[in-house]
């Protein structure tokens, strides 16, 4: 595969003034690769959340980049990624996307394997020497593993920072996330949003936290909820100037909107039910309650959000396919009718179905399909960059700026550059 | 009175002409003001789970609203659709409910600049209805839920009517 005449490197331009990704980012193969080796497999990205696997023997089926693994959970508690490939043939040893087992067998020769992925026996063993070192053919485990307020994260290098180290600043908003519960837990639920585009991953991640394009990608959404005496159309012109976007370290960055403006818009029941402000007042008190309940969309750098209702996971398929799963939340220690409103108002928005989440896959694919006009080579991110403010290593922009967006590029420039090494320069 | 098969059949099937001519206003009149339109994820999920569509009947009329009177990008080109019904079975009837199910085997292509690969690809979705139909001389949609074949799977752009 030819390489693309520019290094990964200068796919990005970062100049004052200046700030643009280039065409063969978003659709060479060869970056695809480099992309899943330095940063789906190098650095630390998001797999699973505990609640879908709460008890000794559950376990969901998931990718790190584009390697498959097996997320699960062993007798005595312990979270293990295992690599979803048989040490004998390679076949996959589970085709399921979750359940609950007490091992995995490989369909082909029966190999047999623990929730830990330790090899516990294969068949006709006379076929071996008597003296096979069974360790060394475990199902291979991520070596780093490790969770942040339920969150599961992994890597597959065992080289780098610790995870709470990669998280760094981001943790703050973590954990508002998870205080929307008024007792600080959080489950997913069963069932999940789930879509497949035909464009490349990085339109997702940039979209999830571009506060520019609301007034007219989801100018339909807009019409509906003054329609339904929510929030008149212009409220929503007069939201941009409140809030702003952020950039944090390691790709992380979000929009954020206070309280009282746009927040609720797509978790609508949170923003009604007074008990539910009550017992949050109670837990946390009202200054934490108004900073809890603020509108934020929050990248963690490549694959994950958090948004006000739900996580959603980017899963790149390839360098023009991609999957994205939403996966609704529902708040430990609050009514199950706020939990059932939040759904509901989740549903109006989100899904393939929803009143607002095809319209933005719809700019994906134009972004997909318009790059090939390959005449024009860049895609330009230096939307702010002038009024760009910086402080203690974060950057902050005006809500419709590209802020977080540079962000995450250049972290993607510093992983792509020198794999998981770089990120601590 | 009791519904006939073929009263039952004939109904269902212009229920899909009206979508498949785009007369969504006639459509939305099918269901009454208790009403829900209902595309699941799960089998067995009820109200505590997320679906695909959960329409109560102002939620529906925001969909149609949404079609027909905004810029929904989603359908800039818009879908065509040929609904397919087959299978029909009464699962229960009184004088004034009737329990239908059929399969229902949907085409739908959106057509435009077909260079541009989503445009111009037909999909097929495929999908078991339950329906319960209120009502004899002026028959109504109570509930009407399509379990599709892929509802727990990666989906494609769902912004016309199923």
């Amino acid at each position: 595969m030819e390489f693309p005449s520019l290094s990964p490197e200068e796919l990005i331009v970062d100049h004052p003034g200046d700030f643009r990704v280039h065409s063969d980012a978003y659709s060479s193969p060869a970056v695809f690769d480099l992309e899943m080796r330095r940063i789906f497999e190098g650095s630390w990205v998001y797999a699973a959340h505990e609640s879908q696997i709460p008890e000794p023997g559950d376990f969901v089926t998931t990718r790190l980049g584009t390697q498959p693994v097996i997320v699960s959970r062993d007798a005595s508690g312990q979270v293990h990624v295992l690599l979803n490939r048989c040490r004998h043939r390679a076949s996959i040893v589970c085709r399921l996307s979750a359940g609950r087992a007490q091992q995995f067998v490989c369909p082909y020769h029966s190999w047999t394997y623990g929730l830990d992925g330790t090899l516990r026996q294969f068949a006709q063993k006379e076929g071996y020497p008597p003296d096979l070192d069974r360790s060394a053919l475990a199902l291979h485990r991520a070596p780093s593993v490790a969770t942040y307020r339920g969150l599961i994260f992994a890597r597959l290098s065992d080289e780098g920072e610790s995870l709470e180290q990669r998280l760094g600043d981001a943790r703050r908003y973590i954990d508002l996330w998870v205080e929307r519960s008024p007792v600080g837990r959080i489950k997913v639920t069963r069932g999940a949003h789930r879509l497949t585009y035909a464009g490349n991953w990085k339109y997702q991640m940039e979209n999830g936290v571009d506060g520019y394009h609301g007034n007219y990608v989801h100018s339909s959404f807009i019409r509906i909820a003054h329609r339904a005496g929510e929030r008149k159309a212009s409220s929503f012109t007069a939201v941009r100037e409140t809030g702003g976007t952020i950039g944090l370290s390691h790709g992380d960055g979000l929009i954020e909107r206070p309280y009282g403006g746009m927040a609720g818009q797509f978790d609508y029941a949170a923003a009604q039910h007074a008990d539910y402000h009550r017992s949050l007042d109670e837990t946390y008190g009202p200054a934490r309650r108004e900073d809890i309940l603020s509108q934020r969309n929050i990248l963690l750098f490549p694959n994950l959000f958090l948004f006000e209702s739900h996580i959603r996971v980017i899963q790149p398929l390839s360098v023009s396919t991609t999957t994205v799963t939403m996966l609704p939340t529902m708040l430990e220690g609050v009514s199950d009718a706020m939990n059932v409103a939040r759904l509901r108002s989740h549903e109006r928005f989100f899904g393939p179905a929803g009143f607002g989440t095809p319209d933005d896959v719809e700019m994906f694919v134009n972004c997909e399909n318009g790059m090939r006009g390959r005449a024009v080579p860049w895609v330009r991110l230096d939307r702010g960059l002038h009024r760009e403010q910086a402080a203690d290593g974060v950057l902050s922009g005006h809500s419709t700026d590209e802020t977080p967006q540079r962000s995450a590029y250049r972290y993607w420039r510093a992983l792509m550059r020198d794999g998981a090494r770089g990120q601590q320069a | 009175m009791k519904l006939t098969p073929a009263a039952v059949e004939s109904f269902l099937f212009r229920e899909a002409r009206l979508l498949d001519e785009g007369r969504l206003d006639e459509w939305l009149a099918l269901f009454p003001e208790d009403c829900l339109y209902w595309l699941p994820i799960l089998d067995d999920g009820g109200e505590m789970e997320p679906s695909i569509i959960y329409d109560d009947r102002s939620r529906l009329e925001e969909r149609i609203f949404r079609l027909k009177e905004t810029r929904a990008y989603a359908q800039e080109p818009p879908s065509r659709t040929q609904h397919n019904i087959s299978n029909v079975e009464i699962v229960e009837s009184s004088s004034d409910v009737t329990r239908v199910r059929c399969n229902l085997t949907l085409f739908e292509v959106r057509v435009g600049d077909a260079s541009q690969p989503d445009l111009g690809q037909p999909q097929v979705l495929a999908g078991r209805c339950e329906y319960v139909l209120v009502g004899s001389a002026h028959l109504r949609i109570a509930r009407k839920r399509v379990l599709l074949l892929t509802r727990d799977l990666p989906l494609g752009n769902l912004s016309f009517i199923i």
